[in-house]
């Protein structure tokens, strides 16, 4: 739980039998509801772009040909003048003008290369998503996929906040069906990975994301005292770090000297966390939310709360959000559907059971709007936070009743800093790689230098 | 007869492929009788270097030179009699000539003992010139690894904590975990140790603010739950059985989840409704039921939670276990198999075939806390108690005191004591005695002094060598043999300063060694790691080939191996008996694996092989199945492994472009092949061949041993054929034919053995300059039978483990760290 960096615990220390793991504090208090902390960012950079990476298992049930033509997922209309009625995306209607919708790209890294992979789409989609690249097909440690894209940006820009960049997820990871077909569950469980072998895990308990923001502690009086503790004890071992360099070689002094700016990195980084909790005039930070609520709204509008909470503070600016997990047999009743998710999405090509499962997707997309007016309503110097931040929602699955991977659901919104232009519908041509979409953002981004990402052959500019 | 020329026709191939044999057709090696340049054994000095370098040329510079630099050498400006100017080249030298393996089968070989006389010339004169200038070599210093912290904290506190969860994972490098250059810092590293202090401090001296914590235990699914498990009470199966440690005395709540099936149902719930007793030191706290139809559909999901129970601080065995509701084997139509969790489809099909399985144990709380009652770990603590408020500032600078020059591994000075004390007088201030002695631990769990081994030098210039310190002298002595820091009586001979001459050293070497922590410490961290132990779990042989393996058989194998080692280390043996042992130490699990009888329950024993197929590790699941796939055997994964962990003559990579085995056609003419006959097609590729020559007849002889190193006369249905050539011409028919080539060649795996007990002992890679003190290890060693401690001790002994270089600051930045 190297939350501080946003580094991974190994795979192999998740997965070690029997080992215990310091979790989440079960609280007694719940975020009230509009005591948000108010953002007034005085003094902070007002060029950050703010980016949130949503992923949703299953595709969509529009990615199948008949929901196409009946734009269950995408409108029919490219350029501005889309309608959005028919679509699953409809409660994005009052954001159009941050709305960038892309159509038709592919992510067919999760395909299946080998007769082994076959059938094994549920365990290879998720970590295809941000990577765009090709799961190495192992139940060991010796996992191997791609950097994502998140971790290219965080790598390059993540520096500048106390912690670079978190990872969410709403449903429970290893559960029913989590990982099968030689295939380890880090695939399943993380949409983010910081190098090729290295999954980030995913927190679901909005408590555990709230310690990472602001510490440790059920009350301010005890983070605060928390945070005071290690930083004396910081400034301690600085001194007798140092101390202890006069009697050593000039190797070890070197060594040392690299300690030594670990422990001052570190304690800026508590530094901060430290300021951010205590000034601020009107500023109050919430009571920290208790467990994980059983309504999956209710979980979504707390995590999006977090992340509210976290960019206006500038704690981090880069999330990866996991609403789904695959093959996951979760009911949505407020969707309208009674189906579970994972029977829903294999709709046998079936109108009638399309459209029951366009209603989960509806549903999913709902929740988006909750984050979106918080977004807008958020100043954060110049402009809003909604004109800074870039959400990126889709899944590497297209068609889930088949589980293909061509034809993908995209969409952006948000403005991004005046990256993205905002009210677009664009059709990719046939084939196009999604890793082409994304290697244009990043590049529009600042990470200049790649020339390529994933199984990208281009940039596909949006 | 072949000659030069012919062997240069082959140079084409050997261009590509460095150091390998070469020429398919030829041959066993010959030895060619070449009366001009074979070295007179018995003439002495410079003439016999002359001609020994005639040797050079005429059979190593025909591959080895300027132009070809085949294995990126070239030996056209190699003289032996300036071996060790040039003592990198020549330990290059020593060891392929020492292993047989150059000249490489197909080229001509000098006759008679030549080849021999050139390595041992080499060897004389490198180690001769090494007397004149021992070079202890240099390393940065190191800080506690995963495996050390969790044993310092032990040791400090009789505490034990899952330091997964706070420290990153350790780097490897030459085997090992401990090596000092990649034990990079890191912000992340440094935070990780703060929190661990954190925690442990609080959770040492009883937390009565704990908050409520979810501590959780997870079952990996390849666990047997058929039989009861370790530490459970009778009666039960499977579930999980840990010491928790309770920060507090109060309420506490045990969350259950069984394993769900693919839709998200009980698994096994075609079995029924279960029972899980949830016990704290062996006695019931409550009993649960699995309902047979819950489901992760439903809200609630695969949820059991039992009320709150009142516990006391401390650690405590806690144990979820299923009720055991039947005696022997599951009677049905399908026998149930111990990898139950194997195909999650079985789950929920009718006709009972397996039971539910317990996923994770979570520990709730504490809840409405009432005080910390004593514990181990707070009478190690407060050895005395203020009844005063006088009394209360003496007592915890004693017991600071103590703590810290146990965690610090050395006597303290006032500087020390007085940096703590001020610590407890802050968390003194806040909550009283006991909170300044919390907070003095926390100061001391995050201090430098306790996370890091350094090393005082004095202020020598770089490059000259010095004697480690008495203090310096003991951490390395006890990470070493006990991978725990030094106890009380070697602290104090090292403050007497009887360290620092060779037989007070040995002296506690010895006392060590005889130690069972000696014993334990060496085959849990230096033998596991070095015969890479650790691989066997990236291993998950096919389920359905190979119903019986499981997360709880490979356990088995990975403690056999471990028992033998310690055994090696207990009873002195020679370590020759790594590979010869006709005994072994097998639980019932594991005797049944092997076909061996009249072995029940879960300990292991000591047992001799039935017959003599088995003997020591070539002989182990642990190795046979590390070196596996999944499907299939492969004799190139074990060759392999013998050549690096047993030889230390890796094998180069492959060269690019090579078509896969997995792409060579599995059957022919409606018949299933080999895996042998399936390798032959591979290599019949001359690219691959020449290097298959050499890896794949070492794994072939291992052939009758199956995927899980079970014994097998069949492959695919088909006889298996172990036959084969070594590299050296020795025919091969089995594994025992196997263990004698090895043996036939001792000194290239004691020297093997040497090189990795210094790397682990300490704490940095062997270099060619280290090589003239392995040999006098291995030489010394003959003296007394090979026996397991005289390499021990000889690693103690020698310059490097005693001294160091001052080096110079450039040599600690290792790039990309």
């Amino acid at each position: 739980m190297n939350f501080i960096t946003g580094k991974s615990i190994s795979r192999r220390t998740m997965l070690r039998s029997m080992s215990g793991v310091i979790g989440l504090p079960l609280l007694d208090a719940m975020i009230p509801a509009g005591r948000l902390w108010s953002a007034t960012a005085g003094g902070r950079a007002a060029n950050d772009t703010r980016l949130v990476f949503i992923e949703q298992v299953h595709g969509a049930a529009g990615c199948n040909d008949w929901g196409a033509s009946q734009n269950l997922w995408a409108p029919a209309a490219e350029g501005k003048d889309f309608d959005l009625s028919p679509t699953s995306l409809r409660s994005l209607e009052p954001f159009r003008k941050y709305l960038t919708i892309v159509t038709d790209t592919d992510s067919r890294m999760a395909d299946a290369f080998s007769p082994e992979e076959i059938g094994g789409d549920h365990f290879r989609t998720t970590a295809v998503f941000l990577t765009q690249a090709h799961p190495k097909q192992t139940q060991g440690s010796d996992l191997h996929i791609g950097t994502s894209m998140d971790q290219l940006y965080v790598q390059r820009f993540g520096q500048e906040t106390p912690i670079p960049s978190l990872q969410l997820t709403i449903e429970n990871v290893d559960q029913a069906g989590g990982c099968a077909y030689g295939y380890a569950c880090a695939y399943t469980d993380t949409v983010s990975w910081a190098s090729p072998s290295e999954p980030l895990p995913m927190i679901r308990d909005p408590r555990a994301v709230f310690q990472q923001l602001f510490g440790a502690g059920g009350t301010p009086e005890q983070r605060a005292h928390r945070l005071r503790t290690d930083r004396s004890i910081l400034d301690w071992m600085l001194d007798e770090i140092t101390s202890l360099k006069r009697e050593l070689g000039p190797a070890d002094q070197h060594r040392v000297s690299r300690y030594i700016d670990n422990i001052r990195e570190l304690e800026q980084r508590i530094g901060r966390i430290e300021m951010q909790n205590t000034s601020g005039e009107e500023r109050e930070i919430p009571e920290a939310p208790v467990g994980v609520p059983d309504d999956f709204r209710e979980h979504m509008e707390v995590m999006f709360d977090l992340q509210l909470l976290a960019f206006t503070s500038d704690t981090t600016r880069v999330f990866s959000f996991k609403l789904g997990r695959d093959a996951s047999p979760r009911i949505y009743p407020e969707s309208g559907s009674s189906t579970p998710f994972h029977a829903g999405s294999h709709h046998g090509g079936r109108e009638e059971r399309i459209l029951d499962f366009a209603q989960i997707n509806t549903y999913h997309v709902g929740m988006l709007p909750y984050f979106l007016e918080k977004l807008q309503a958020t100043n954060d110097g110049d402009a809003t936070l909604l004109d800074k931040t870039m959400i990126m929602y889709g899944s590497a699955m297209a068609d889930p009743n088949i589980h293909n991977h061509a034809r993908c659901p995209l969409f952006m919104v948000g403005g991004m800093n005046g990256l993205l232009e905002g009210e677009q519908h664009v059709v990719a041509p046939p084939g196009t790689p999604m890793a082409n979409v994304m290697l244009d953002l990043l590049h529009r981004l600042g990470v200049t230098d790649i020339e390529s990402f994933g199984n990208s052959t281009g940039t596909f500019a949006v | 007869m072949n000659s030069l020329p012919a062997a240069l026709t082959a140079l084409g191939v050997l261009l590509i492929l460095a150091e390998r044999p070469a020429d398919p057709a030829s041959g066993e090696s010959r030895e060619v009788a070449s009366a001009a340049v074979a070295a007179p054994v018995a003439s002495p000095g410079s003439d016999r270097a002359e001609s020994l370098t005639g040797v050079v040329r005429v059979y190593c510079q025909v591959c080895h030179n300027d132009a070809l630099m085949t294995g990126n050498l070239s030996l056209q400006a190699f003289e032996v009699e300036s071996a060790p100017e040039m003592a990198e080249t020549a330990e290059r030298m020593i060891r392929k000539l020492r292993a047989g393996m150059m000249p490489p089968r197909g080229f001509p070989r000098p006759a008679g003992d030549t080849l021999a006389a050139l390595a041992e010339e080499l060897e004389t004169r490198v180690d001769d010139a090494w007397v004149q200038d021992p070079n202890p070599g240099f390393r940065t210093f190191q800080r506690l690894n995963r495996a050390e912290y969790a044993s310092a904290v032990d040791d400090l506190l009789g505490l034990q904590i899952d330091v997964g969860e706070f420290l990153p994972l350790d780097t490897r490098s030459a085997n090992f975990d401990n090596i000092a250059d990649v034990q990079a810092p890191s912000a992340t590293l440094m935070e990780g140790y703060l929190r661990a202090a954190n925690y442990i401090s609080r959770v040492a001296v009883g937390d009565p603010d704990a908050e409520s914590n979810s501590i959780r235990y997870r079952l990996p699914r390849t666990t047997s739950q058929k039989d009861r498990v370790e530490g459970a009470p009778f009666g039960t199966r499977g579930g999980v059985s840990v010491v928790h440690n309770f920060p507090a005395d109060g309420k506490y709540v045990f969350h259950i989840q069984p394993y769900p099936a693919v839709e998200g149902e009980v698994f096994g719930r075609t079995f029924g409704n279960e029972q899980m007793e949830v016990s704290v030191d062996g006695e019931r706290v409550a009993l649960v039921t699995i309902d047979r139809w819950m489901s992760e559909s439903e809200p609630t999901g695969l949820n059991v939670l039992t009320d709150s129970i009142y516990v006391r601080a401390g650690p405590r065995r806690v144990t979820a276990a299923f009720l055991r509701r039947f005696e022997g084997e599951l009677d049905d139509l399908i026998r149930p198999i111990d990898h139950t969790l194997a195909d999650g489809q079985i789950g929920i099909g009718y006709g009972v075939t397996t039971m539910p399985h317990l996923q994770r144990l979570s520990v709730l709380g504490p809840y409405e806390v009432t005080g910390v009652s004593d514990t181990p770990t707070r009478q190690l603590i407060f050895t005395c108690r203020p009844t005063s408020r006088d009394e209360a500032r003496p007592c915890a600078r004693d017991i600071v005191s103590r703590l810290a020059s146990k965690a610090y591994r050395r006597p303290l000075d006032d500087g020390d004591i007085e940096g703590l004390m001020a610590f407890y007088d802050q968390g003194e201030g806040e909550r009283g005695f006991e909170g300044g002695v919390q907070r003095a631990l926390q100061a001391i769990l995050a201090s430098p002094h306790f996370l890091f081994r350094m090393e005082r030098a004095p202020g020598v210039t770089p490059g000259t060598p010095y004697a480690i310190t008495g203090a310096d002298l003991a951490s390395r002595l006890s990470f070493f043999l006990w991978g725990a820091p030094p106890d009380q009586q070697l602290i104090d001979a090292a403050a007497r300063g009887e360290l620092s001459d060779a037989s007070g050293l040995l002296g506690q070497a010895r006392r060590m060694l005889a130690d069972e922590r000696g014993a334990e410490g060496l085959a849990q961290r230096f033998g596991a790691q070095w015969l890479r132990l650790q691989d066997l779990e990236k291993i998950d042989p096919d389920a359905l080939s190979y119903p019986y393996f499981d997360g709880t058989l490979a356990e088995a194998m990975h403690r056999e191996t471990e028992l033998l080692f310690a055994n090696m280390a207990i009873e002195d043996r020679p370590v020759s008996e790594l590979l010869t042992a006709d005994y072994t130490f097998v639980n019932e699990r594991l005797a049944r694996h092997y076909g061996i009888s009249g072995v029940t329950g879960p300990e292991f024993r000591r047992v001799r092989y039935p017959d003599d197929n088995r003997r020591g590790i070539l002989g182990h699941g642990s190795v046979l199945t590390m070196t596996s796939h999944a499907d299939r055997t492969s004799p190139v994964l074990r060759g392999k492994w013998v050549l690096e962990v047993l030889l230390g003559t890796p094998p180069p990579p492959p060269p690019p472009d090579v078509p896969a085995f997995e792409e060579t056609e599995g059957a022919d003419d409606g018949r299933f092949l080999t895996v042998r006959e399936r390798m032959e097609i591979h290599r019949a590729n001359p690219v691959c061949m020449s290097c298959h020559q050499l890896i794949d007849p070492v794994g072939l002889a291992l052939e009758n041993f199956d995927v899980t190193g079970a014994w097998r006369i069949r492959d695919e249905g088909n006889p298996v054929d172990p036959a084969g050539e070594l590299y050296d011409g020795t025919l091969l028919t089995g594994p025992a034919d196997l263990r004698n080539a090895l043996l036939k060649r001792p000194e290239v795996f004691y020297r093997i053995f040497t090189e990795n007990l210094m790397a682990y002992g300490l704490g940095r890679r062997v270099e060619y300059y280290d090589m003239p003190t392995v040999r006098r290890i291995v030489g010394a060693a003959a003296d007394n039978d090979y026996r397991f401690s005289s390499f021990v001790l000889g690693v103690v002994e020698s310059p490097a483990f005693r001294s160091s270089l001052v080096a110079p600051e450039a040599v600690a930045t290792p790039a990309g760290n």
